[in-house]
Order: C-alpha cells, then structure tokens, then sequence
C-alpha cells in the first residue's frame, strides 16, 4: 500500500512537470469578441472560427511544437468592458498577441494599452484608418488590421467600375449623414479619375430619411451616367435600385460596398438582379467551402455572419504565421513578423501589409446579386 | 425640358399621396380643432391590414385593401374613443389632444415593432410598377399615375359625401362650430366617430400606395410629417388647401432636389412652413374661418 502511494506521488510529480514543460511551451493568443450584448451573434462566430483554427493548428502539432492556447473575453459591445478585458490579458494572462475586436471604435479605444504594453492586436473588421494610425497620422506599432480600409474599398470599386465593366461615367447617390458613406464616396471619385473614369453626377440623401430619390435620379439619367455607384448602407440602396427601374433606367449598373444585405431582396425584388458588391469575403468563395464545411461540422450551425468568421478565422492563421517566421512568443519579435508580412496566402485573400499596417493591395470579393442572392462573382486586385 | 416635365411628373405624384394624407389632418382639424399626429399610425395600420391579407389570408388586392380601409377606419374609430374622447370630456384645451396624439403615434408604432418585427416588408406586386413613357423622354411608373388618379378619386368621393350627404352637411356645420352644431340636434359623438373613421380610411389608402413604393416599416408614418406641413401651407381645416399644398410641396421637393441640390430640399420645405406662417399664418385658403371644410 505504501509502495502504491509512492507510487502514485512519482507518477502525479512527473505529471506536474510534464505539465509545467507544456506550459512553457504553449502559445498564448488573447481574443477580444462581443460574447454578449447587441453584438453578440458576431462576436460567437468570431470566437468559433478563432477556435477552429486553434483546434486545426493543434492538431497538426502547434507552431514549431507548440501548442496554442486561446483565451477569450467578451467586451460586450463596449468600450470600457473592452480595456478591461485587455488589460486582463496583458497583465493577469500575458498573452503574445491578441486577435478582435471587430469594431473600429473598440480598436481605437485599446490601441493605447496595446502600445504601451507593446502587445500586437489585430482588428478583424476595423475598417476606419484611425485603428492603425494615431491623431498625426502616424503608424501605432503595434496596432493591426486583416479587413481593407474605407478609402481602399472606395479604390476597389473605382477599379471594378472602370477596368472590369469598362464603364467611364459614373453617377454616386450617398448618404450625406454617413461618415462611412462619405469616405467611400470620397476615395471613389478621385480613383474613378486616375483610373480615366468621369464622375458625371454626385448626389446626396439623407439616410433615415429620405425614401423618394426618383429626382435624384432623374438628375443622374440626364447626365448620362453608366454605373450608379452606392456607398451606403440596405435599405435605401434597394429603394434607389427599385425606383429606378420604374423610371426606366434599364442599362444602368449598379456597384455597392459591404452594406449588402440579404433582405434588400424583398425590397428591391428583380431591380436587385445582376448588381454587383465589392466586399471583403463572399459565402461562396471556393476557397472557403472546406471552412464552411468544417464550421458545420463542429458547431452543428451555419456561419451566417461570414464577415466577421472568415476574417476572425485568417486573422488566426496570420498570426499563427507571424509567430512561426519570428520564431519566438515574444509579443515584440511577433509584432515584426507582423509588420513584415508579404505576399502570405490565407484562406480568404493573400496579403501584404504596408508602412501603416493595412493589409496593401489586397483581394476584393465581388457579389453579383443573381437569382435572388448574393453569389461570389470574382476576386479582384486593383494595379 | 424633358428633365423639367420629368420632375414636374415625379413632383405630381409624390404630391398627390400627401394630398391623401394631409386631407386627414385637416378633416380632423376642420372638427376637433387639432392636429391629429397619430395619423401616421393609422396609414402604417392600413399598410400592416392589407400586407397581412395579402400574405397570411391570400385575399387578392381588392378585398385586402377594402379590408385595410375599413380596419384602418376603425382603428382610428377605437383610437378616438380610448384616447382622446375621454380628454374631450375632461378639458376643453385642444393642446392635450396634440400630445396624447403623439403618444399613440408612437404607441401604435411600436405595436408593430412588436406584433410585426422592425424588418421591411414589401406588399406583393400587386399593383404594376411597370415604366410609362409619356410625352416622348418623361418616364413615370404605372403606380404613380394609378396612385394620382386614387388620390383624386377618393378626394372627390370626399368631396361628394361632404355635400351630398346629411352627414357631410353636419359634419361642414360642425366644422363652424361643433357645439352649436350639436344643440341644433346633431349627435357630435357620432359625427366624430364619422371624421376619425374618414380620415382613417383615407390614411390607409395613403399606406397601401406608400408601401408599394416605399415598403413597409412601422416607421413609416414618419413621411407624415410633410404631409402635415402641406396641410398648414394650404390652410389646416381647408380640403382644397390640403390639396393644393400638398402638391406645391411635392413639386417643390422634387423641383429642389432637381435643380438645385438634393441637400436642399427638407431646407426649402421647411423654409416654405416658415414663410408661410409669417406672411399667411391662415395658409393659403384658410382666409374663413367659417369655410373650414
């Protein structure tokens, strides 16, 4: 009996320091998700997706050897919930880098402590410039993005209109109360320019509001327009499209932004037909069939929200590529190899970051909408 | 010039569905001598009645928009009766009407937001909205000329029911003075319930045809707002100033937002409330006071 209970001690001694060697050697990666509140639904895919790739790292043996271990905290769609859950992370869990949030505002809010601990953090769906870049326009250093910026977005769409629909007059309807709306509409036009395009008419509604713009888009048909560029958000793209189909513009194309949405179906009905939406991913990207497949198969749900999974689940394998080629769980060494980054294929789009730490030149999704859903049409890269 | 018919065309009709709209204001006004602000509920309650017997019943177009005309003409019925007929019997002070108005605009708002979800809805297609041509380059849609010729039928069955009838004289008496009108034997409640279920059934129509065009949400009586303003440029209690208000304002939109800038165009409607109440605080008919309706 007393030899067993010996035993036993040896054996749980060994355990101990096998686990304490283990712990060593895992990677610590932080995920700051909304798991609760208004944006709960994004927040749980994200955290799904960024388990998924954890669990499909693991399984081919970790990084060099290493497990990774992933430690999320929900931030409830707040600022001030978000600075205490990374606080958290840097302080109590010491983490080698931290992935989310999805929302501009919640990046700008932490990229102070971020910095100041010198602890890379990767936004998933940011898009605002000020998450990487500070009030004097310079980079925050340790402050990342995977998604594309408004103004490159607005330069996808300049692109697409001009080279790959060989359109040159161009007509924007934006909603003056949107600052997401005017950014697009901004960088738009001066792309659509350089691209030998002509913006031949700009007009403005007021979202919320306005539901009539059949003068608006009189204005446009008279200045001969032959794309109707929509930087703006559902609902009054599908009343734009709609009303003008009834005024009989059949010729004109339309080209949105990721305010794209499944119910403007019901409202724009067949107007909707053969409209085109530059976004960041599709549901029906080929590349992203295995992902989805294997969603479905552990968590026995569908990723409805797509965005912010398929961006949540390559800002994963990014970082788990920066950690390799730094070779090091030093947060200092991994923000390099993030910064460094070139030419790294991911599921979703291969990426290069610039000086400002936004993904350069990377893949836009474009959506056809046909036979009543947004489809993957193609990727594209402007030159 | 083509543009200019074009907006003249897109202004019309816009005009004529607040035309439908402000008429309900100044019915009610004509009478109880406030401004009924939960008439967008009732336009909204008429877009829920005929969206749901479309969808859920499976009535066609005509039976569903009977339906939502006279539900929505009792709702507004129900609405008087809970709401502002015990206020009647407690005050005279017309202002308390204006606000408990509000309150259920917003009540019946949010009703929907409940019972119906905040999404949009699109009615089936059931009237055309197929492109017209007219006069050579100017494009309007089926529904626009459909929706004017509605608005000019019912305005004139109004205008019939008000002259022809025994109730439209009582209500035209009531309209100079309710209570003398019901000394001389007129029996006001039920006169009342008269106006609010006019005034909801025509808010109704205003609800199916803005639904067509616009879809339906339960923040969709906000559009209201103009139509009321288009009331007040046209004299609040006057049917043809309605009328006429309302289309100078539809015109005046789409003329600003046409020629000038899109930007501009709540600027001028709102400049053209202001101007009017300072230079003819009456609006453009309402020089009697006595000629209401």
């Amino acid at each position: 009996m007393r030899k067993l209970f010996v035993l036993c001690m040896a054996a749980a001694l060994c355990c101990t320091m096998a686990a304490g060697a283990m712990a060593e050697e895992t990677v610590k990666i932080g995920y700051l998700a909304a798991l609760t509140g208004d944006w709960a639904a994004y927040g749980q895919t994200e955290k799904n997706t960024a388990q998924l790739a954890v669990d499909e790292i693991n399984a081919k043996g970790g990084i060099d050897g290493r497990k990774v271990e992933l430690v999320v905290y929900d931030f409830r769609g707040r600022q001030e919930d978000a600075v205490n859950a990374v606080r958290r992370l840097l302080e109590e869990d010491k983490v080698s880098a931290i992935v989310g949030a999805n929302a501009s505002g919640i990046n700008i809010a932490t990229a102070a402590l971020v910095n100041r601990a010198e602890v890379p953090q990767i936004g998933t769906v940011s898009t605002n410039p000020m998450v990487t870049v500070d009030r004097k326009g310079r980079v925050r250093p340790y402050s990342f993005r995977i998604c594309f910026t408004d103004p490159y977005q607005g330069k996808l769409i300049a692109w697409f209109s001009a080279k790959e629909l060989g359109k040159t007059k161009a007509a924007v309807l934006y909603d003056i109360a949107s600052d997401y709306a005017q950014g697009l509409r901004e960088f738009f036009i001066k792309s659509f320019k350089e691209y030998g395009g002509e913006t031949v008419a700009d007009e403005a509604f007021k979202g919320g509001q306005d539901v009539d713009f059949r003068a608006q888009l009189t204005k446009i048909r008279e200045a001969g327009a032959d794309v109707l560029v929509l930087p703006n958000m559902g609902k009054e793209m599908a009343l734009i499209m709609k009303q003008a189909r009834e005024l009989g513009m059949d010729d004109l194309v339309f080209v949105g932004g990721d305010g794209y949405a499944e119910f403007m179906w019901e409202i724009a009905g067949k107007s909707m037909e053969n409209s085109y939406w530059i976004n960041h991913v599709s549901p029906s990207d080929p590349n992203m069939a295995k992902f989805f497949e294997d969603y479905k198969a552990k968590y026995n749900d569908e990723c409805k929200e797509f965005v912010n999974g398929i961006l949540g689940y390559d800002a994963m394998y990014w970082l788990f590529d920066a950690i390799d080629r730094a070779d090091s769980t030093d947060p200092v060494k991994i923000a390099q190899a993030l910064a460094d980054t070139k030419d790294l294929q991911l599921h979703h789009a291969t990426i290069t970051m610039d000086e400002f730490h936004n993904p350069l030149n990377k893949d836009g999704i474009v959506l056809i909408a046909k036979d009543g859903k947004g489809q993957f049409f193609k990727k594209i890269k402007p030159e | 010039m083509a543009t200019l018919i074009q907006q003249i065309i897109n202004g019309l009709s816009l005009g004529s569905i607040y035309a439908l709209i402000a008429v309900g204001y100044s019915l009610v006004y004509s009478i109880l001598m406030f401004s009924n602000f939960a008439h967008g509920g009732f336009l909204i309650i008429g877009g829920y009645f005929c969206y749901f017997a479309l969808n859920s019943a499976g009535f066609n177009i005509w039976i569903a928009g009977f339906g939502a005309l006279v539900g929505a003409g009792f709702a507004a019925v129900a609405t008087e009766r809970l709401t502002y007929k015990p206020i009647r019997e407690r005050t005279s002070v017309t202002l308390y009407l204006l606000i408990a108005s509000m309150g259920m605009n917003i009540v019946i708002e949010n009703i929907f937001v409940i019972v119906a979800g905040g999404r949009f809805r699109a009615l089936p297609p059931v009237i055309p909205t197929t492109p017209v041509h007219l006069f050579g380059n100017a494009t309007t849609s089926a529904l626009d000329l459909i929706s004017l010729v509605t608005a000019f039928v019912f305005l004139g069955g109004l205008q019939l029911f008000l002259t022809k009838t025994k109730w439209g004289l009582a209500i035209r008496a009531a309209a100079c003075d309710l209570r003398v009108a019901g000394l001389m034997g007129v029996n006001t409640s039920k006169l009342i319930s008269i106006v609010f279920f006019v005034a909801g059934l025509l808010a109704a129509v205003g609800g199916i045809f803005l639904s067509v065009r616009y879809t339906l949400y339960p923040q969709l009586g906000m559009i209201t707002i103009k139509a009321f303003v288009a009331a007040v440029i046209g004299g609040l209690g006057s049917l043809p100033g309605a009328v006429v208000g309302s289309l100078i304002l539809g015109l005046s939109e789409m003329l600003t937002a046409g020629f000038l800038s899109s930007q501009l165009r709540d600027l001028v409607v709102f400049s053209l409330l202001v101007v009017t109440l300072i230079v003819r605080p009456t609006g453009l008919f309402g020089k009697d006071v006595k000629e209401k309706v």
